[in-house]
This record gives structure tokens, sequence and C-alpha cells, in this order.
């Protein structure tokens, strides 16, 4: 290892994961009227009062701030979806697919901007708290699941977050295996070219969920 | 990285949502940026698209700054500008990770023939100052005190047979990935002797950490995005 | 160029005060303990005695060499104890010759990123730090890299972070009377509790010295 190890593991900052949160699209409802922006990122309106466009959270977020602009908040977050996600985490070992990859970032940012546009937002923001916590929960009870065999992790619906907080575990501990089994001294015996591919599919990965 | 619509291949895409995103120069330079963050070792430098950003970074420098003078609503003008600050950032975050990279291993990359043409002209110019600049710092500061058989910078001693002091990225680095199509029979060549001949799969839209090296064509070829 | 393999055979902690190589071991083992990105004052002292243990290495070496060429051995072949000895030596010049390159060749990245965490003045607690050559180095490298972004039409010392929205708002919490300077020029009314929405960059002044508040959501 020679001390090279220290290729960034946690890659993406918290700041960079809600810079790259802030291109997800949102529905609002402006109370202005305005031309199209034709801006890098894409054209977006015209605006025109109560009538629903789709522009990045980013977006949204600073015509909200403005007071131009009402916030839809994404389908999933409501009280009734997130009880059943809640719900559906905790009855299986999965990780539910109900939840867009940013929905840390992207529920934090309409939290800390549009709060208001958000029904019962107390309730839905401890819901998403709870299911976080779940989810945290399952992604640990996996990992100590890991073991020498292991040489690729498949996740699934795993979110960016949390992508971002199991990866520098993730990524040492597959090193470290990888580093150990691979000075083995193991004899290299005959291939069989038709090796089934059901073996080969199986044995690589160690699912992350069960 | 970045082939399919930068070059206009006709890869068909998975569908329209993608064909969407993708078409957006600013999308597909996120796409880079993450990969280059991602990947231990330096990447193809992206030029055609990095040509086509700065040209609509350009313009827009021009519409901010016409729409300012002429007295366009100041709401809109700071809409443009924070499109143009987000379009900087990812231009500069870019090519900030890559001279970082160079720096990091600018020997390497100096020698290594695959990797030196994966430099713009501006990137190849720097790694050249900088490889001069270190070797003559540790010429001065160590190599020209020690004993005339070992003051090379990337050999131990003359009978060293090959180049055995320049660090060198590791590629066997972990790294979490995610492919848009469903691939098949991809080789874990590299992997543990074990499984060196097996092959692996990967969903669409499912992530992956697995190690580099064993995907590093495919990171190359635009098949899969690091993340 | 870092000090791999067998650091930590040497470094064991077997009293034999003239061990070869323990010296460089230390050396590689301060940059190593030392918080990551921070330098230490270059060990100019210890260095030099790891660069003349070199020398001396380089000295017996020969002298066995030619001793054994004296006796008419074939140096390539010879096997007897001058030959191991004279391995010793030629791997003990090999070891320290990394530790030095690696504490130098480590420092130097440190000294790079420097560069990136401060810019191209250094304040002057930190130079102190730096010996002749990494000064110099350090001032190379800057350039290198200002030519780098006027030729590439690029400053990558700013947006180290992703930028936010250039304008936040604001709650005065205390009456503000006198010396408001804006960018824009303008000439608000900050009266208590009074809400604004101001540039960033003006406000920061405020809010750090408690007279206004950032309001969110």
């Amino acid at each position: 290892m020679a001390g090279q190890s220290d290729h960034e593991l946690s890659l993406f900052s918290a700041e960079e994961l809600e810079f790259i949160a802030e291109d997800e699209i949102v529905d609002i409802v402006p109370n202005l009227k305005m031309d199209p922006l034709c801006l890098i990122s894409g054209d977006f309106g015209p605006f025109t009062p109560q009538i629903v466009t789709q522009v990045p959270l980013w977006l949204a977020i600073a015509l909200k701030k403005r007071g131009k602009c009402s916030i839809c908040p994404p389908q999933w977050m409501t009280v009734e979806k997130l009880t059943q996600v809640l719900e559906v985490e905790r009855d299986s070992q999965e990780m539910s697919e109900h939840l867009p990859f940013h929905y840390v970032e992207i529920s934090r940012l309409l939290f800390d901007h549009a709060r208001d546009n958000i029904p019962d937002a107390y309730m839905v923001r401890s819901l998403i708290e709870d299911i976080r916590d779940v989810r945290f929960h399952k992604v640990e009870t996996d990992l100590e699941g890991f073991n020498g065999r292991t040489i690729a992790v498949k996740i699934k619906n795993l979110s960016a977050m949390e992508v971002n907080i199991v990866r520098p575990f993730i990524g040492r501990a597959l090193q470290a295996f990888y580093k150990h089994d691979s000075s083995e001294l193991i004899p290299d015996p005959e291939r069989a070219p038709d090796r089934r591919p059901q073996v080969a599919h199986n044995a690589p990965r160690r699912q992350l969920r069960r | 990285m970045g082939s399919r619509s930068a070059e206009g291949e006709q890869v068909p895409l998975t569908d329209e949502y993608d064909a969407l995103i993708s078409t957006t120069d600013v999308e597909l330079l996120k796409r880079a940026w993450r990969n280059e963050k991602a990947a231990p070792e330096i990447l193809r430098f992206e030029s055609d698209l990095i040509i086509r950003v700065r040209e609509q970074i350009e313009l827009m420098e021009e519409t901010v700054e016409e729409k300012s003078t002429v007295g366009t609503d100041p709401l809109s003008v700071s809409l443009y500008q924070m499109d143009l600050d987000r379009t900087l950032f990812l231009l500069r975050s870019y090519l900030r990770i890559r001279i970082q990279k160079i720096e990091k291993y600018m020997f390497h990359i100096r020698k290594t023939e695959e990797l030196w043409n994966r430099l713009s002209k501006d990137e190849k110019f720097f790694t050249e100052r900088c490889t001069d600049d270190l070797k003559k710092h540790l010429e001065e500061s160590v190599l020209s005190t020690l004993p005339e058989n070992y003051q090379s910078y990337e050999r131990q001693s003359v009978i060293s047979e090959e180049v055995d002091m320049v660090p060198e990225p590791r590629l066997d680095t972990f790294v979490l990935c995610r492919s848009k199509e469903y691939l098949t029979g991809i080789q874990l060549e590299d992997g543990p002797v074990d499984d060196r001949s097996k092959l692996f799969e990967m969903e669409p839209d499912v992530l992956y950490f697995i190690c580099y090296k064993s995907i590093k064509p495919l990171v190359e070829s635009g098949k899969i995005d690091l993340l | 160029m870092s000090c791999s393999g067998g650091c930590h055979l040497m470094c064991s902690p077997v009293k034999i005060l003239n061990m070869y190589g323990r010296k460089a071991c230390q050396l590689v083992k301060e940059f190593a303990s030392g918080e990551k990105g921070q330098l230490t004052p270059f060990n100019n002292d210890l260095f030099e005695q790891v660069v003349s243990e070199c020398s001396q290495h380089h000295l017996e070496l020969q002298s066995l060499i030619r001793k054994m060429q004296e006796e008419g051995l074939d140096v390539q072949t010879a096997r007897n104890a001058d030959h191991y000895g004279a391995l010793i030596h030629l791997f003990s010049i090999v070891r320290n010759k990394r530790c030095l390159t690696a504490y130098v060749y480590n420092r130097a990245e440190t000294v790079r990123n420097l560069l990136w965490k401060i810019g191209p003045v250094l304040p002057k607690e930190i130079e102190e730090k730096l010996n002749h050559w990494e000064e110099e180095y350090f001032k190379k490298h800057s350039a290198a890299l200002k030519s780098y972004m006027s030729k590439a039409l690029v400053d990558l010392t700013v947006d180290m972070v992703p930028p936010k929205d250039p304008y936040i708002q604001v709650r005065v919490l205390e009456d503000i009377r006198e010396g408001i300077v804006l960018s824009d020029d303008k000439n608000p009314n900050f009266a208590r509790h009074s809400m604004h929405f101001l540039k960033r960059t003006d406000a920061e002044k405020y809010i750090s010295r408690g007279l206004m508040e950032e309001l969110t959501g």
C-alpha cells in the first residue's frame, strides 16, 4: 500500500451532493409573469401566474426566496406516501425503491426554503427522519455480512447521502479483502471456457440487500 | 465517457428521458466531472465538450452583461447569473480535479503514453513544467547529496532494472458505478485469482461497488458512469 | 517514493543504537505522524545525518569491493562474507535514499497543497517551516499553475465549493442607522425587525456582528 491508498473515498462533499440535487426538476406555481429563461442548463418557463411549470430545484428556490412562486412538493413527500414507505422499509430487509436518489438533499432543501409549501411539514419531516434511520440500520446490518468473497457489491436503491456515508467503509473493506485475496498464492487452475454463467453471476457479488 | 452525444454516435438510448437530459452540455459536463472525481487515474480530456461549454459560458456572460446594462428586470438577470455561476463551478471543478491529479502523479503521467495522450495541450505544458520543477527540487535537496550511482529520481540505483520509485494511482481502488444499459459478460480479469474468469453482469440503474480495474474500459467507452 | 515494506523491521524496538536505516526511518515517521496537510519545520539535522550515513555506506561498499578485487575474486559471482557485507551496505543506501526522497517528496506535495489552501503568499509562520529549496519550489510551482490558468483562461483558485444563491433574506435584529454600505449603492432602512433581501457578501458583516440574522424557509 505504501501510503498511497488515500484516494478520496468520500468523494462528494455535502455541498456538492446538494449542488447535484439542485438540478432535480420540481413543479412550481409562479405568481409573476416572466419570459422564458434560456439558460445554459436548459430552457424554462414561460412563467405565468397560477400556471404550473417545471424548473430545476435551484431555480425554484431562488424564485421562492424572492417571493415569486410556491413550490409543489414532490409526490413522495406527503404524509400518506411516506407513511407507506416507512412501513415498507420496516417490513422488508430490502431498501424500498419509492424514494429518489437525492431524497435526503431534496427534502432538506425544501424544508429550509419552502416549509410553508409542505402540508403537514412537521409530520413529513419526522417521517423522513424515521425512514432514514430505518434505512441506515439496514445498511449497517448488511455490512456486517461482508466477507472475503466479496469482490463487488450490488446496492439497490441506496440514496446519495447513504452511499456517501457507507462509501469509505465499503471501499476500504473491499480493498482489504481484495488485497489479502490476491496476495495468496493460489495456483491458477485451468479455466473451462464454457463455465456456467450462473455460477459466475452469483459468486462474485454479495448483495447489499438480502 | 460522454462519447455518445459528444461525438454523435448512434447509440440507442434506453429511454427518452435519458436522451433529453444527456443532450445538454451541462449534463454531459456534470457526468465528466463526476467520472473524473471518482476515477483514480486521469481520464481523457473532454476537449469538444469543454470547447462547447466555454462558448456557452461566454455567450451567457455577454447576455448577463447586456441584460444588466439595458435594465432588464433584476430578477431574471440574477437567475441568469446563477445559472452561469453553476456552470462555471462545474467547469472549474472539472479542470481543477485534473490539475490536482496531474500534480499528484506527474512523473507517472509524463512517462506513460496512454495517460499523456489524455491531456489537453495546456495540461501537457503544465505537466512538463511541473515535472521539471519537482525533479529539480528532488535533485537539489536529496539526490545531488547522494553517491553517484543513486542520483536518479525514478530508480533506486543504477542497478535497478526498471523504474521503481515513481508513484502511480492505485487502479485496484473500489469505485461506485452505475450502468445505463444491461451489461453482461464483464470480465473481472484483475479480480482475485479465484474469480478471474468469472463473468459479471450489471443491471441498469443499480449501483455497484467494484474494483476500478475491472471496469476501466467500460468507463472509458462511456458505458458506465462513476459516482 | 514512500517508505514501504520493511520499515517496521528497522524500527523494531531493539536497542541497537547504530542500526542501519534507523535514522531514515525516524525521518519518515516524523513526517507521517504529523497532521495531514500541516508541515513541521524541515528537520535538517536528521536529514544531514542520513545523508552522511549514505556516504559512509558507500565508502564501505567500495572498500569491500576493492578488497574482493584485490583477492582476485569475481565481484559478480563471488558469494563470500564480503559480498554479503557489500549487499547490506547497498541496501542501506537504497533504503536511506527512499526515505530521504519520501520525506522531500511528501513535503513537496504538502507544499503544493498549501497553494490550493492558502494561495501564493504564505503567512510567515508557515513559510518558516519550509527550507530554502522548498521555498523555491513553492514559488516555481505557483508560477507553473498561474501560467496554466492564464493559458487556459480559467481561474481555478475560486469556486472551491459549489455556488449558492448570491442573495439571502435577512431580518434586522437591531436598528442600523449609520455606515450602511451596500454594493448596489442603495440605502435601505434597516429598522429593527424589518426584512430585507441582500447580497450575501453585503449581509455577512452585519450577521457576524449580530445585527442581522439569516432567514430560511
